[in-house]
């Protein structure tokens, strides 16, 4: 009966570790190889504390998790400049760091011996040293943790960070900060994984370093793969299994250190096994629930008005903006000025540096020379993310879409200033959070209708048809509420009839108000939508009128059409 | 049909010349949604084909299913009347065919005859230092260039390289996913003259892929214009100089 | 000892180190580089490498001259195997790295559980493992440790004529260099990727060794080794064989040109502040010209 009991203990522990792992790499999309790492140094945190400074349960929790969360910070910040590759191996050089730490550091952790006597927690007057008395508290505790893994991943937050799995630069191009976000992430998952560690030396009360090695690791996640990434309760139902289940070889016959290592050989398996049949997990992660509480939801007006009467005023100005790549230029002394309420088509042959020059005017590229004003402010400087909030916001000819999130959810990530991105609102006023998104996801759909894909607000964004999925980048485009709307080729592909019903759309933004820039090729577009064009070759302006004093240029019709 | 028909045949592209490569109901995609579908296209011998349409339309798709870069969902692919759906670009290769992928289809990081002598690996070796003069004669700056990384050329320069490595082995049809991007006009134009004497010097059949009219249309004999992922239009050239004609298909 | 010799002797101990995780980087980067699979296996295959040493020479009672080539081949069999029986099917579905590297971490928990199963946890020596030590000067060193030294040149060597004038060395440079454009001259990407991985897993079959002759054969050998072959990598910069032997060897001599001032059990932190201090200031790695794609 101990024993049974001894075995959920460690479920609720690894519970917490698996769903905390799972935020990580099932919803940011970030691999790391240090969980193990965290948990362990929660679990010494709280040895130290309590064998000699005479801390008591929950001041050592709490400490472990602030010490944890600080470590997962820092170590994450190297990589995240760079990401892939890098982030396993700074994350396992974590790992390496740790143990080495603790075997090395003998005053404090007591090297190779580990530490021995951790007291039990003591809780109203009950001191918690049995199984049967810890579980109460570890599965509370557990589901604590359970939940604050849960808010934070279905908060328009963990939305943002699904988005930024899909896709980072579209992210940042929808306005949101994504180191900012992998840091947070970083520090929730790694405290959360202290509250286990934390637990698991006050109830085992001895820690060593054989506890956490880099096997561990891949025990956890083996139970985020066998659950399914990005799915809480996927994680759940691998930790439960891949703790009972291998119990079972308890009753064969088997000498304890092969059995141990039999266990450890079916881990690896599995996660073998279920990549090749089953590569979504048990629990595959599922849309978001609000693209169906989104029909109970009242329809906002679209939310693209400006203050009107601005019209004609100077929105945007690039003064002599020069790129170069390995010594060719791309776009050379480029001016560029645009205005509230008009139409601006950039028109050129492929090549002549018209994606670079939005590029440059969102930061996605530092000019080697010249500068970019918007109003009064010197855009130059920011990172895209901060342009995007300013007011300046551009689409790319490939999409970027966040394939495997619904329409709705491509356009509720980049509504601006949600509050639920806040993990503070998040915890401590959900109901204000619960309150804005049902207002978001109203807007949302009224944008989606504005753009006629209200039908498909549930759909996969990945399993639209092109057209649909073109509409969606404008949809996800204007929801940014941005004034300055960058088009990269919005319209190319889209038949005549599907164009007939934008260009209302795209003229009714103008008259609203906003400035709008547009890359395109086809004429009729142009034509059809443009009260200016700026022609751009070899990375320079030649020409700039109106649409048709530039088609029937002549010279310019040379060089275009040829 | 047979590969007898000479490689130097080149001004026998009439209607009746043989089909060299085709394919019937074609369907091909990435993840769930297909980018082509149920396209039927006969490229016969000789003949240089354009295959005009805006970005997204699927002609990228279409050349890679072709070479056998990705496997069509639906539909098949045969050459010279055999049917090569599924193959690898390694066995197609062997085969004749030759694909200059969009962009810079070269090893950046390698020598300009390095590059080369790569683009002639599954060839004979014997013949891969006559082939090099025949590519250098081509494009002497080339040549000149033999030592350097390719990575360091001039957009023009690589695209000519690029070309020039999909010379190496010899082929009997030629794929070239549009060779005018990112160059300049009069790039452009020593590029598609280089086409054009490779289709009329070796009897290369060409497919080529362009997304502006402007480039190709004056060296196609045929033009396929896709559009979503479908043909909607496969012919003779000459309707299409009139750019109002081609409005409307576009 | 006076300060100079002594600082002559932690860059002779730099260079031996150096050479072992050049050597694991070589090995690990031959693999990497054309394939693009983090093959985290790499670890408890080069314990195959060891232990099938360990067998041959007291179970089977071969002398080394047998038993050490027949360790390297069963290692480079071992690694044949993992990209036969793996990692294949994964390529062919297309799967992106990330699912690819979490399937080598499971076939690493598999293989170095299945060591300790059939060989026990307990530490394997070879008893009559030849080592002199030799003096030169101020200067110690066993001639095993010569060995390893001697051993990185051998096979940097070799390795440099196979990649310049073998078919299969031009086909991994081409994948290394863009791996579909080595698809679309024709290259056989699947076929070279096996020979890749019975190259690298052979060359990792030699620290694996010399491991095994100096200090003996654990189960768990195999984390470090994958481990600081990656880390060796990086430090190089990924994609190029002088890179990974100079991010080796630099890897070495810094750890022991730190310990003139801190003590031994430190110097794996060490390498990973510079590890840190790499990828912070230079990512593309100390002697890489390329960029990570």
């Amino acid at each position: 009966m101990d024993y049974l009991l001894h075995i959920l203990v460690m479920v609720t522990l690894f519970v917490i570790l698996a769903t905390s792992f799972n935020l990580l790499i099932g919803f940011s999309g970030l691999f790391a190889l240090s969980h193990a790492a965290f948990f362990g140094i929660g679990a010494y945190v709280t040895a130290i504390l309590a064998t000699k400074y005479g801390v008591a349960f929950p001041l050592t929790l709490f400490a472990s998790v602030g010490f944890t969360a600080i470590i997962g910070m820092l170590v994450a910040l190297p990589a995240l400049r760079i990401g892939g590759d890098y982030l396993v191996i700074v994350t396992l050089a974590l790992q390496v760091i740790v143990i080495t730490v603790i075997l090395n550091w003998n005053s404090v952790t007591g090297g190779t011996d580990g530490i021995r006597g951790i007291p039990h927690i003591a809780i109203f007057g009950s001191n918690l040293d049995s199984a049967a008395k810890m579980l109460p508290l570890s599965a509370l505790v557990s589901a604590i943790s359970v939940w604050i893994a849960w808010r934070l991943a279905h908060s328009p937050f963990g939305r943002s960070l699904r988005a930024m799995r899909e896709n980072e630069a579209a992210t940042q191009a929808v306005g949101k900060d994504v180191v900012a976000m992998k840091v947070q992430v970083f520090a929730f998952s790694a405290g959360l994984a202290a509250v286990a560690g934390s637990l698991f030396a006050h109830y085992i009360s001895f820690v060593s370093a054989e506890s956490f090695p880099f096997d561990l690791t891949i025990y956890m996640l083996a139970m985020v793969i066998l659950g399914g990434t990005g799915n809480l309760a996927g994680s759940v139902l691998g930790a439960v299994l891949l703790v009972a289940l291998p119990e079972l070889l308890k009753f064969v016959a088997l000498p304890p250190d092969v059995a141990d290592k039999l266990r450890n050989v079916l881990y690896g398996l599995t996660l073998i096994l279920i990549l090749r049949a089953r590569p979504q997990g048990l629990l595959p992660e599922r849309a978001s629930a609000s693209a169906a509480a989104g029909e109970t939801v009242p329809l906002a007006a679209v939310p693209i008005g400006l203050a009107p009467g601005t019209a004609g005023q100077v929105s945007i100005t690039g003064r002599t903006l020069s790129k170069s790549f390995g010594g060719i230029a791309a776009v050379r002394n480029f001016d560029i000025e645009l205005r509230r309420g008009e139409i601006v088509g950039l028109i050129g042959p492929n090549g002549a540096g018209k994606t670079t020059a939005f590029n440059l005017l969102t930061g996605f590229l530092k000019p080697d020379n010249g500068g970019v004003n918007f109003g009064s402010r010197l855009l130059t400087r920011l990172k895209p993310h901060q342009i995007v909030r300013a007011g300046v916001a551009r689409s790319f000819q490939d999409l970027k879409l966040f394939r495997n999130m619904t329409a709705l959810e491509n356009v509720l990530v980049a509504l601006p200033r949600q509050s639920g991105e806040n993990l503070l609102y998040a915890y401590f006023a959900p109901w204000k959070v619960a309150r804005e998104e049902k207002e978001n996801i109203g807007k949302a759909l009224a944008i989606l209708r504005f753009v006629k894909l209200g039908e498909k607000a549930g759909e996969r964004a990945g399993n639209l048809a092109y057209a649909e999925q073109k509409l969606l980048v404008i949809a996800r485009l204007l929801a940014t509420g941005a004034e300055v709307l960058l088009f990269d080729e919005p319209l190319s592909g889209l038949d005549p009839n599907t164009l007939e019903e934008i260009f209302p759309v795209v003229r009714e933004l103008a008259r609203q108000g906003k400035t709008i820039c547009i890359i395109e090729h086809n004429l009729d577009v142009i034509r059809g939508l443009c009260n200016r064009v700026v022609f751009l070759d070899e990375g320079t302006k030649i020409a700039e009128g109106t649409p048709d004093a530039l088609i029937h240029d002549p010279q310019l019709a040379a060089r275009y059409f040829k | 049909m047979s590969q007898s028909f000479g490689l130097n045949e080149a001004n026998g592209k009439s209607n009746d010349s043989p089909t060299h490569l085709a394919a019937a109901g074609l369907s091909a995609g990435y993840g769930d949604e297909p980018v082509v579908r149920g396209i039927d296209l006969a490229i016969r011998k000789g003949e240089v084909l354009l295959v005009l349409g805006h970005n997204g339309a699927g002609k990228t798709t279409l050349m890679r299913a072709l070479f056998g870069l990705l496997r069509p969902t639906q539909g098949k692919v045969t050459y010279l009347g055999a049917d090569i759906t599924g193959r690898t670009p390694a066995q197609n290769v062997r085969d004749g065919i030759a694909f200059v992928p969009q962009g810079h289809g070269i090893f950046p990081t390698l020598r300009v005859q390095t590059n080369l002598e790569l683009g002639a690996f599954v060839a004979d070796k014997h013949l891969t230092g006559e082939r090099l003069a025949t590519v250098y004669e081509l494009f002497p700056i080339l040549k000149e260039r033999a030592d350097q990384i390719g990575g360091t050329l001039s957009g023009g320069q690589q695209q000519m390289l690029a070309i020039g490595m999909a010379l190496m082995h010899a082929p009997q049809v030629l794929l070239l996913d549009e060779p005018s991007i990112g160059l300049a006009p009069n790039l452009v134009d020593r590029v598609m003259q280089s086409v054009r004497i490779i289709n009329q010097r070796f009897g290369t059949t060409i497919v080529m892929v362009e997304q502006s009219v402007k480039y190709g249309l004056p060296i196609a004999d045929r033009v396929a214009v896709l559009k979503t992922g479908r043909k909607i239009y496969d012919g003779d050239p000459a309707p299409l100089h009139d750019r109002v004609e081609l409005m409307k298909l576009y | 000892m006076e300060a100079g010799s002594l600082l002559l002797q932690l860059l002779v101990n730099g260079l031996i180190n150096g050479s072992h995780y050049a050597l694991l980087g070589i090995g690990f980067g031959f693999i990497f580089a054309p394939t693009k699979i983090t093959h985290f296996a790499y670890g408890p295959v080069y314990a195959i490498g060891a232990y099938a040493t360990w067998a041959a020479a007291t179970m089977l009672a071969l002398p080394l001259a047998l038993a050490i080539p027949l360790g390297i081949v069963v290692c480079a069999l071992a690694g044949v195997a993992s990209y036969l029986f793996l990692y294949r099917a994964f390529v062919e579905r297309g799967s992106t790295p990330l699912v690819i590297l979490i399937a080598s971490l499971g076939l690493f928990i598999v293989l170095e559980n299945l060591i300790g199963i059939v060989f026990g946890t307990d530490t394997k020596v070879v008893p009559d493992a030849p080592s002199n030590v030799i003096l030169l000067g101020p200067i110690v060193f066993t001639s095993l440790q010569a060995a390893q030294v001697v051993c990185l040149g051998l096979v940097s060597a070799a390795l440099y004529a196979f990649l310049a004038f073998t078919r299969y060395g031009k086909a991994v440079m081409a994948m290394t260099d863009n791996l579909e454009m080595a698809r679309i001259v024709g290259i056989d990407t699947a076929r070279v990727s096996l020979v890749a991985f019975a190259i690298g897993s052979a060359i990792s079959a030699v620290p694996a060794i010399l491991i095994l002759l100096k200090e003996g054969a654990t189960p768990h050998m195999g984390f470090t080794a994958v481990f600081m072959g990656f880390v060796a990598m990086i430090i190089g910069g990924i994609g190029s064989l002088r890179g990974a032997v100079l991010g080796g060897l630099a890897l070495g001599i810094i750890e022991n040109a730190g310990m003139w001032k801190i003590p031994t059990e430190w110097q794996s932190v060490i390498a990973f502040v510079a590890l840190f201090l790499v990828l912070v200031f230079k990512p593309t790695g100390l002697f890489g010209t390329k960029a990570r794609r």
